[in-house]
């Protein structure tokens, strides 16, 4: 008897699978899909590269070119969402795009390159010319200066006028 | 009689139970945890006999740390746990790294075997007496001598390339074994595809006719080494999201009880918000396992239309789960100290979330009644896959199948955590021993979370969702424990430096129940080994942790040794 109570309910409740992909799925608005930087915010600072927890996301410094790339590999991605906690510009975000598969692995990739910005007095590259700007600008005018030198120099340089100022 | 003194006397508590194991070694009690060290020589099975056997604690799992950099020895650390005293005994065994053996206690507790073995071949400590010392998780041609979790091993070693192995295998020459069929018996091989749940294991039956006699049980083959990824590469709010990626079913409860033991460790309060919401997700991911696991069985039962309908109902628990973490099943909203912002559950959500709830259940309300009492489900799993309740003490089984055989047991209810400490948690306990009660017991489960839940979303308190964890001090022990959908799951971590871990060791409840599974396939039909298999809900991926292939076991029989242990 049960057995056919259950067929009865079955019928009762109609067709339940969805028409996807033929058509469009209802996608929660809270949703972690796909990763994506906007290249014009990122600033290739490097802290979400420090925060991805299985190395999606890794930076590559080229001094040939004198370019520093933030490399995404959706591949490695779990959709945690640490970088876009990290970052402090906002730059890197999880959208809400889960239709992932690709023919080539190299769609797989989002490759931001950024200029490297080198000190002034050794002409080590150590950070990012829009980081630098974006740091310079934030910071009240007499410490301009010395946050434009590598973190060498600017010991050196802030350890002579200490010892000068105490003279 | 009272003349024989105070080892005739129950201790009342914690701090009476320290004092009577002073007759076993040193006792020293840190909050929950009781360290036994300096075992005195020839007491220790005495010591796993009392702790086990009589005081009505029970084994819980070993772990072996190469402590060499810190202080000169491995040590194993056996884990009891006496929810009657509201302490961990961990008894704290000390090898010598020229010469490291210890004495085995599987001869006494039989649910030891497994992590015995695991200490053998990741750290390279040997027990003295083990019915079965052989390889359980490395494969057959990895180089003797090698031991991949001891400190001094680098992470980022690759693997050997087949020339080198062969190379190292000439030079070491391991031993080969090759289990003995039990007399004339045909050889039914299961797996290692899909004999119950989609996952590699691999079960030999012996029977006669259709009757099984005996099974043996091959495993381990999806071990992924990230006890070592965690120890050497991430730090402490990485690895939760490493430990939620243990299991694809029960990966919250993972990192749930990661994070509780790191917090336990460092001292560190989570704010009660944090609490509930932890609670909440676990209760979610408790009802979609086991929509999960009843879909499976009615399929082994060959009641597809059950099957179909639970797994439509879990779909709905899913897109539930979504709502709420905006993923499927990785929810990641664990780090250590409580719960990321973005995770918070605000009262709009928690309207959404019952009214979904409210559904579900009516939902499932309508069918299962009415399904597992159907006569052909009945037929198929009454007195079926019996587990005695002396055998389920024996192999520490754990969750509802512990449940099922009369074995009182919970986390939530026996130690509370998250904030089962401050709502009741219902547990059924049933004396069958059968997979009818496993269903039965699971059933129950599953309309006591939705129950729960609703309990628990009418009182989010609002605190803060993460405590400070900027300071984790070094070297400090901690046990994370949490009632996993098939039972307890329990982390073990020392603090480190640098923010990451020493180490770290998860122990999925499938460890533990798994080795009950020959014992209750013995005497069985074999066409009833698939529903058997699957009615402890096994999780190969969780108990497979750590990295590969091939062990032999199910029985303690001698295995018959081929090939010579050469050089040595
Ligand atoms: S979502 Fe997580 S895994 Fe993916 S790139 Fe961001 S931090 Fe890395
Ligand atoms: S995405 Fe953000 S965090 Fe990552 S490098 Fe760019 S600015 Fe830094």
């Amino acid at each position: 008897m049960n057995r056919i109570k259950v067929l009865l309910e079955n019928l009762r409740r109609g067709v339940v699978t969805e028409q996807y992909p033929f058509k469009p799925i209802r996608v929660p608005e809270r949703l972690r899909g796909k990763p994506v930087i906007d290249p014009d915010k990122c600033a290739g600072c490097g802290a979400c590269v420090n925060a991805c927890p299985p190395n999606a996301l890794t930076m590559r410094d080229d001094k040939h070119s004198s370019m520093r790339f933030i490399v995404l590999f959706i591949g490695r991605c779990i959709y945690c969402g640490k970088c876009e906690e990290a970052c402090p510009f906002g730059a890197i975000r999880l959208t809400r795009e889960f239709e992932l598969a690709a023919e080539n692995r190299e769609d797989l990739y989002q490759v931001v390159g950024l200029r490297l910005y080198h000190c002034p007095l050794c002409g080590e590259p150590f950070t990012t010319v829009r980081l630098i700007k974006r740091v310079v600008e934030a910071l009240p005018e007499e410490q301009r200066a010395a946050a434009t030198l590598c973190p060498r120099c600017r010991e050196s340089v802030t350890a002579h006028y200490r010892s000068y100022a105490r003279r | 009689m009272r003349s024989s003194g105070i080892n005739q006397v129950r201790p009342r508590n914690k701090y009476e139970l320290m004092i009577d194991l002073r007759r076993f070694g040193e006792p020293r009690l840190r909050g929950k945890y009781l360290f036994l060290s300096r075992i005195k020589s020839g007491r220790l099975r005495d010591l796993v006999d009392y702790l086990h056997w009589r005081l009505g604690g029970y084994y819980s799992t070993s772990i072996g740390v190469d402590e060499r950099p810190l202080d000169g020895y491995f040590h194993v650390y056996h884990v009891f746990v006496l929810e009657e005293y509201g302490v961990y005994v961990l008894v704290d065994l000390i090898a010598d790294p020229g010469h490291p053996v210890v004495e085995s206690i599987t001869p006494v507790v039989p649910a030891a075997n497994w992590a015995e073995r695991e200490i053998m071949d990741f750290i390279g400590v040997k027990f003295r007496g083990h019915p079965e010392p052989h390889r359980l998780i490395l494969p057959d041609d990895w180089p003797e001598n090698v031991y991949p979790l001891r400190k001094d091993y680098p992470y980022d070693d690759k693997l050997p390339t087949s020339d080198k192995i062969a190379k190292l295998v000439r030079e070491s020459s391991p031993a080969t074994w090759e289990p003995e069929a039990p007399g004339d018996h045909t050889v039914i091989p299961v797996g290692p595809y899909h004999p119950a749940l989609h996952e590699p294991e691999y079960f030999e039956l012996f029977v006669e006719g259709e009757k099984i006699v005996d099974a043996r049980y091959k495993g381990f083959m999806v071990h992924r080494g990230i006890e070592k990824i965690a120890e050497s590469r991430l730090s402490y709010n990485q690895v939760s999201f490493i430990a939620e990626r243990i299991c694809g079913i029960c990966g919250f409860t993972h990192s749930t009880a990661y994070c509780q033991a790191v917090e336990e460790a460092a001292g560190i309060d989570v704010p009660e918000r944090a609490e509930y919401i932890r609670s909440i997700l676990l209760e979610i991911e408790r009802i979609h396992s086991h929509f999960l696991w009843m879909g499976v069985a009615f399929h082994l039962l060959g009641y597809d239309t059950g099957f179909m309908i639970m797994w439509r109902l879990r779909e709905s628990i899913m897109d539930l789960a979504e709502e709420l973490t905006g993923s499927r099943k990785m929810y990641g909203a664990n780090i250590v100290g409580g719960i990321r912002d973005k995770w918070d559950i605000r009262d709009d959500k928690a309207a959404l979330i019952k009214r979904m709830l409210d559904e579900i259940r009516e939902e499932y309300l309508k069918y299962i009644p009415k399904i597992i009492s159907l006569e052909e489900i009945k037929k198929r799993t009454r007195g079926v896959g019996v587990l005695s309740r002396s055998d389920a003490r024996k192999y520490s089984v754990l969750g509802p199948h512990a449940r099922a055989s009369g074995i009182k047991t919970d986390v939530r209810k026996y130690r509370p955590y998250a904030a089962y400490k401050y709502v009741n948690v219902e547990i059924p306990v049933l004396d069958d021993g059968d997979i009818y009660a496993r269903m039965i017991v699971r059933h129950e489960e599953i309309l006591a979370s939705i129950d729960l839940i609703h309990r628990l979303l009418d009182n989010i308190p609002k605190t803060p969702l993460h405590a400070d964890t900027s300071y984790i001090p070094e070297r400090r022990h901690g046990i994370g424990c949490t009632e996993a959908p098939r039972g307890e799951d329990l982390h073990f971590v020392i603090t480190g430096r640098d923010n990451k871990l020493y180490r770290w060791r998860p122990r999925a409840p499938t460890y533990n129940n798994l080795l009950s599974v020959p014992a209750m396939l013995r005497g069985e039909y074999l066409a009833d080994a698939p529903i058997i298999i699957a009615s402890i809900d096994p999780c190969f991926s969780c108990t497979d942790h750590v990295v590969v292939v091939d062990l032999r076991s199910g029985r303690r029989r001698p295995l018959r040794t081929r090939g010579v242990v050469g050089g040595r």
